[in-house]
């Protein structure tokens, strides 16, 4: 392939600084002279009557107080530049970004699905609908119990998308769920051209057609996908930051549509997609059983407790109970700097017990532990609320009534009891000083997904 | 507000002094800013009469002039300018910036120890210039000590009984300021001083 193919390749899709593009400066030009190329300022401006008003163009970022005004030594003037999408390469007022708009590339027809995996029912009346929606361009929210098999519900569609030759993006807020989802779109899509962009990775493959990516990594995309999967719609930092929503936005076509996965939907999420698009519900885990219903306990003080170095009385006879009977548990606690107080004090019943957060970097390894069996027990923070699964695990959450435990947080943790076979079931307690509106939704909603009616 | 550093949110308690002006506002959380090793170490050198080098090139020392250099965020310029603010409080002494090549200056859009008084409100002039467009980081000590001359003062120095001190980010092997200090020597200079902001130290 010459070098300009690959350009074309490369650019087609992407939003690129200009100084950062891995194609030698004469092929760049040659580009630009034939108008494939087209050039814009990386931050503009306008004037309004108090002040100037930055706006990034890669990242759409409009936080005045992301933005950083320096005297530049390349443009000779003021320049601001985005701290929002920093680590990508500085985007400032006088950087260029390249888009391409000559002929767009042509994507490969033929694609194989080596999945034979069965679909129960209900899952496949839900993979129909999704379907359904994306031969219409219709933006379509899968809402799905955890531990409902989510991913695979997504490969008839993606497939469907592929054939057409068409470019695909399956989008997650966390890098975790990248890495877990690659391995098993590779094997499902074994001869399509498959790549995953997080933090981190290098971009290989200049032509993927299906592409992984979490949703920061989409601020370098432009107008790219003719659908895209937005696995986890609901997880931090997606929900809490407007600019990764505007990003997946910017990043499918104009008329593209976008399906949003999750099991959680936020009240904006489904209501955005009850006037604008369509919803498939999936009350109904896998394995045919019904969701762990909470049962909530007062633990009084328990801050006060375990800084006195005791661990309440309550939460010891559970975690006793728990070792007793070899069952693996995890204890989410709101802070981390409460659960490493608390850490020594489990010690002390097994010293193999132990804490994992997001600073840790084996955190990976720890959980693996857990599975083997190795370590009885991990004390968490909301880290570890989606995305893993331990065959008969027992979860209690220690100061329920805390704001980062809202009714979303509550349901993903209690998504982690009883996700395989024969393990259906398994205890999920909340440990409270009060019981708050969230707990109360959590549980009402766990409830009425448990009395849906499914498709036998 | 923000960290700097860590983009956390910032709890500052309002306080009458923050509300009067006479608190300045922080940059930088006190958990980022407790990875710096403050170290306040002087030495003496051939032609150099002390060299003050702030804190200790440590890991975090490492991620912060990666960001600020190479990755260009100026924004970090503010995270010290209340210790510069100190420890070069003596208006009678005249600060001179190690400077940046010109077309250096250009790659990079800025220079970095100007950045760093300008955030801080630090007067300095802008004495001397470089005349190679090499950089210290990519030689070795030995081609480092091998080094002509590296800078030259175009202008002549009218104040010649004043202390004149040198600033850079970091102290290595001190090639960069000692050519800086004989270049202003040179010129008629009788005392010349260095502060830098950073210095390896050997793990103990």
């Amino acid at each position: 392939m010459s070098e300009r193919d690959q350009l074309k390749q490369f650019l087609a899709g992407r939003i690129w600084l200009r100084h950062l593009l891995p194609f030698s400066e004469e092929v760049v030009d040659e580009a630009i002279r034939q108008g494939d190329i087209h050039i814009a300022p990386g931050v503009t401006t306008k004037k309004t009557w108090h002040g100037t008003h930055y706006a990034c163009q890669r990242c759409h970022n409009e936080n005045q107080a992301r933005f950083t005004v320096f005297t530049c030594a390349q443009c000779e003037a003021p320049c601001a530049y985005c701290r929002n999408c920093l680590n990508m390469g500085r985007v400032s007022c006088c950087s260029n970004l390249l888009t391409w708009t000559g002929t767009p590339p042509t994507f490969p027809t033929s694609h194989r699905m080596n999945w034979q995996g069965n679909l129960t029912p209900s899952q496949q009346k839900a993979t129909s609908e999704l379907l359904e929606s994306t031969k219409q361009g219709i933006s379509h929210l899968l809402y799905a119990v955890c531990g409902s098999g989510k991913t695979e519900m997504l490969f008839q569609p993606i497939h469907y998308v592929l054939q057409e030759g068409k470019r695909v993006c399956l989008a997650a807020p966390r890098v975790d769920v990248i890495l877990e989802l690659l391995p098993r779109l590779t094997t499902a899509f074994p001869n399509t051209k498959v790549e995953a962009l997080y933090g981190g990775a290098e971009v290989e493959h200049f032509d993927a057609q299906l592409i992984l990516a979490t949703t920061h990594q989409l601020y370098r995309f432009h107008e790219a996908f003719d659908a895209v999967f937005v696995d986890e719609a609901d997880a931090f930092p997606y929900t809490a930051d407007e600019t990764l929503q505007r990003a997946v936005r910017k990043a499918a076509k104009p008329n593209a549509p976008i399906h949003f996965v999750t099991a959680t939907p936020s009240r904006q999420l489904l209501a955005m997609n009850k006037k604008q698009g369509h919803i498939s519900v999936l009350a109904r885990r896998y394995h045919g059983q019904p969701l762990p219903v909470p049962r909530s306990v007062a633990l009084w003080n328990y801050e006060k407790q375990l800084k006195k170095k005791r661990i309440p009385a309550k939460l010891l006879r559970w975690t006793t109970e728990c070792l007793a009977k070899k069952q693996p548990f995890l204890i989410f606690f709101h802070q981390i700097e409460l659960m490493e107080i608390a850490e020594p004090l489990f010690q002390k019943l097994d010293e193999r017990i132990c804490a994992v957060h997001a600073e840790h970097e084996d955190r990976k390894e720890r959980v693996q532990l857990l599975r083997q069996k190795a370590v009885p027990g991990l004390l968490t923070t909301t880290i570890l609320e989606r995305g893993i699964t331990i065959p008969n695990v027992q979860v209690a959450v220690v100061g329920a009534e805390q704001t980062i435990f809202n009714k979303g947080a509550l349901i993903q943790i209690g998504g982690r009891v009883g996700r395989s076979v024969p393990n259906t079931s398994g205890d999920f307690v909340l440990f409270h000083q009060g019981i708050t509106y969230a707990m109360d939704e959590a549980k009402r909603e766990i409830r009425k997904l448990n009395h849906t009616e499914v498709p036998q | 507000m923000t960290c700097l550093l860590c983009d956390k949110p910032l709890h500052d308690q309002p306080t009458w002094q923050h509300f009067l002006g006479i608190q300045k506002d922080t940059s930088a959380c006190p958990i980022c800013m407790d990875k710096f090793e403050r170290i306040d170490s002087v030495i003496q050198d051939d032609v150099l009469d002390s060299v003050h080098s702030i804190y200790a090139y440590n890991e975090a020392a490492r991620e912060y002039l990666h960001q600020f250099k190479f990755m260009q965020d100026v924004a970090l310029a503010q995270i010290f300018a209340p210790t510069l603010r100190t420890v070069l409080n003596d208006s009678k002494k005249i600060i001179v910036p190690i400077p940046m090549h010109p077309i250096n200056k250009k790659k990079r859009t800025f220079s970095q120890v100007d950045a760093l008084l300008e955030a801080a409100k630090i007067p300095y002039q802008s004495l001397l210039e470089k005349t190679t467009e090499s950089v210290m980081g990519e030689k070795s000590r030995s081609e480092r000590l091998a080094m002509t001359e590296l800078f030259h003062v175009p202008a002549d120095i009218l104040y010649n009984e004043a202390v004149y001190v040198l600033v850079d980010d970091i102290y290595t092997t001190g090639t960069t300021l000692r050519h800086a200090a004989e270049a202003l020597k040179q010129s008629g200079v009788h005392r010349v001083e260095a502060v830098t902001l950073f210095r390896p130290i050997r793990e103990k």
